[in-house]
């Protein structure tokens, strides 16, 4: 299943973005990383991925939305499944200390929370994958 | 991609990835002898810049020199290396808000966690619940003299009694929501 699927990771934190990689690695998924969101974004243009794990509190502020509303804006990019991985209740939680919501951002977008459970983590980037091939095949 | 080092997850949260701009420092001291509140931080800014390019993360982020920082962008306009030196502050800020690493009994941070608390509340600033975040932080003279100076403000209309509110709050919610996936707590 997690044979020959291409992730990318655009998280600005390196420790995070250490361990997942580790997880989404040892599962047999090939993962590129990026640390800002400058260089995601780019990554996300140039190459072909099947999914993007993405952070929210990155760069000036909660610029991991703004590339979410980007990839809404692109064609091509808009079909893909994003899991948003964010610590933001913790990191601002002060201010905002209500509930996740889900963003829909994308066509197919969901929104965890860290810190992440490995096996929650590799059920949902495979049911994010595999929704979106669904979709695909349905046409 | 290689993991980033201290002072390129610094860069990161700078220009989002356009270069690392502390590298063109050349450790003139321009914007140490520039800034005026230099003289109550741990660390002057020239220092700082030097200590994030040699990866001193702890030591950084132990220091109270970016909250100290007045934003006056005096240093910034001043940089030989056109490095903006009050933006690399508040990458610092937002740094040790993130992450929850900033030294303990500051003002700044519960300075913005209050000014924020009340915008996204009434939509508008009020002074008498912000001042309450640094008042008592000094001493009962300059408590007293604060008080004072507030009343006569509110004699004379320069400050609100009630707190301020906009109209169409829920708007203004509803579009802060748009940016921030949480729900408001309400």
């Amino acid at each position: 299943m997690s044979k020959g699927k291409r992730l990318l990771i655009i998280d600005d934190d390196p420790d995070f973005v250490e361990g997942i990689l580790s997880i989404l690695e040892t599962a047999g998924y090939e993962v590129e990383t990026a640390y800002n969101p400058k260089d995601g974004f780019d990554a996300l243009e140039s190459k072909q991925y099947d999914l993007l794990l993405l952070d929210i509190m990155m760069g000036r502020g909660a610029e991991g939305v703004m590339i979410a509303r980007k990839m809404r804006k692109d064609p091509k990019l808009r079909e893909m499944p994003v899991l948003i991985i964010t610590g933001i209740r913790e990191q601002i939680a002060y201010l905002f200390p209500g509930q996740p919501m889900h963003p829909h951002f994308v066509e197919v977008d969901e929104l965890v929370e860290k810190p992440v459970e490995p096996d929650f983590l590799l059920e949902r980037v495979s049911a994010l994958i595999k929704a979106a091939e669904d979709r695909k095949a349905k046409g | 991609m290689a993991k980033p080092s201290f002072s390129d997850e610094i860069a990161n949260l700078l220009h989002a990835g356009h270069g690392n701009p502390l590298r063109t420092c050349i450790q003139c001291g321009t914007c140490s002898g520039t800034c005026p509140v230099v003289e109550y931080m741990d660390h002057t800014p020239r220092r700082i810049i030097g200590m994030i390019r040699a990866n001193l993360k702890d030591e950084v982020l132990a220091s109270n020199t970016y909250w100290y920082c007045a934003s006056c962008y005096h240093c910034t306009v001043r940089c030989p290396a056109q490095i903006d030196i009050a933006e690399t502050m508040y990458a610092l800020k937002r740094y040790s808000i993130w992450k929850h690493v900033h030294q303990e009994g500051l003002v700044g941070p519960v300075f913005s966690e209050t000014f924020v608390k009340t915008i996204l509340r009434s939509g508008r600033s009020f002074e008498p619940i912000l001042a309450t975040s640094y008042l008592f932080s000094s001493g009962a003279r300059e408590l007293i003299q604060e008080a004072f100076m507030g009343t006569k403000m509110m004699l004379k209309g320069r400050m609100p009694v009630l707190p301020p509110r906009i109209k169409r709050l829920d708007n203004f919610k509803r579009m802060v929501s748009r940016v921030i996936p949480l729900e408001a707590d309400s």
